[in-house]
């Protein structure tokens, strides 16, 4: 039972609440409120509203491509209202761990942003509602990874090590290393901020769609943007390797092979529009 | 079509999209021949980068989504899936993806050329 303890002694470690990003203090306001029946999205917003700085890194993520409406949000209160509570939370999640994304691995971020990309552009091609819950799933994804770098960084040196050596990818070599990898971290960092279940599946789930319990196209379209962005190489999740296409996300999205040829074709153009999008 | 900061525009290239601003105004639309006064004024907006047609600067940052590179890579991309029969029959999907995006990419360069 060696693996079963490391597992829990990581766990405990990776949560430890010293060393993990910290969330800005608006979104437990904020999601207080969204409790409230009685609150309205303009209440929301002047909360998001006062931390100026946050505010603008919002602005600048819903105006990228990424999210469908390139340079027409104007406002937090414009965000809310167009995106929906989610997605905005989500995206202040991942402003909130940009810097330290960026500096935890390279290339990470600009793999996070492409999968966003690519799971919007899958979503609206699969003919599913609100593209941009699909998009936020897309950039969160690869949070375990960042959290695996700062808070075991001897773990993720030997995960890189592998990852050199063997010729792995990143998922196989931290199983290898650690016996598990960041699908379950990020199923713990999904559940210790109380992201919904579409988000917390496509996160803990897109490297194994097929168990998805209760969002499998969510689970389904982080896999298929995962595997799209790898194609075009946009970034890095930590290795140069295309990653195995699941056929049942596929089914699940209704999709052939030959379907695909559109959301290539969408990806491509609007990558070069994302590809110099920083939050710095 | 590749984004290139500003700073290595040139007089001929072809803008691929439409310059915006912050707001979503467009400053330039796309299609538009670039002029040494386009690139002055530009300037002058304090934009940093812009998308042109082609992929007139070798090395600029960014990606290359042309259909040529991506044909190339997939060997080194699917090294280690060969073997596997779903995951040949999605390389040999997107081999014929990439091949016939690439002649259509040449044919239309080679037509703007002229």
């Amino acid at each position: 039972m060696v693996e079963q303890d490391l597992k829990t002694s990581v766990k405990g470690q990776i949560l430890s609440i010293k060393d993990l990003p910290t969330l800005p203090k608006v979104l437990d306001e904020v999601s207080r409120l969204v409790q409230d029946p009685n609150a309205n999205t303009d209440e929301i917003a002047k909360i998001i509203s006062r931390d100026q700085v946050l505010s603008a890194k919002v602005l600048k993520m819903v105006n990228s491509p990424v999210y469908g409406f390139p340079g027409r949000i104007g406002t937090v209160q414009h965000a809310l209202v167009l995106l929906g509570f989610n997605v905005v939370r989500g995206i202040i999640i991942s402003t909130s761990v940009f810097e330290m994304m960026v500096k935890a691995m390279e290339g990470l971020w600009e793999h996070s942003l492409g999968c966003a990309l690519a799971a919007n552009v899958v979503a609206k091609h699969a003919g599913l509602a609100d593209p941009e819950e699909f998009s936020v799933a897309g950039l969160l994804h690869d949070l375990g990874k960042v959290v695996g770098a700062v808070q075991l960084p001897e773990l993720h040196e030997a995960v890189a090590a592998a990852v050199r050596e063997q010729d792995l990818r990143w998922f196989e070599a931290e199983r290898a290393v650690m016996g598990f990898g960041h699908d379950r971290v990020n199923a713990w960092l999904a559940r210790h901020w109380n992201l919904p279940g579409n988000i917390r599946e496509g996160m803990s789930h897109h490297h194994s769609p097929e168990t998805a319990q209760l969002y499998p196209e969510t689970a389904a379209v982080v896999h298929v943007a995962d595997f799209i962005v790898r194609v075009y190489e946009f970034g890095t999740g930590g290795d140069d390797q295309a990653a195995p296409l699941s056929r049942k996300a596929l089914e699940v999205l209704k999709l052939k092979l030959p379907d695909l040829d559109r959301v290539l074709d969408e990806f491509a153009v609007q990558l070069a529009d994302v590809s110099d999008l920083d939050l710095a | 079509m590749q984004k290139i900061p500003l700073t290595l525009a040139k007089p001929g290239m072809k803008l691929a999209k439409a310059v915006t601003r912050d707001n979503g105004m467009v400053v330039m639309g796309a299609g538009m021949e670039l002029t040494e006064t386009h690139i002055e004024r530009l300037r002058g907006m304090e934009v940093d980068r812009i998308t042109v047609e082609g992929n007139p600067v070798e090395g600029a940052d960014g990606v290359d989504t042309s259909a040529a590179k991506r044909l190339e890579r997939l060997d080194h991309l699917f090294r280690r899936m060969s073997g596997d029969p779903w995951m040949d029959q999605v390389r040999g999907y997107l081999n014929e993806y990439f091949r016939l995006k690439a002649a259509e990419q040449a044919a239309r360069a080679a037509a703007e050329g002229k």
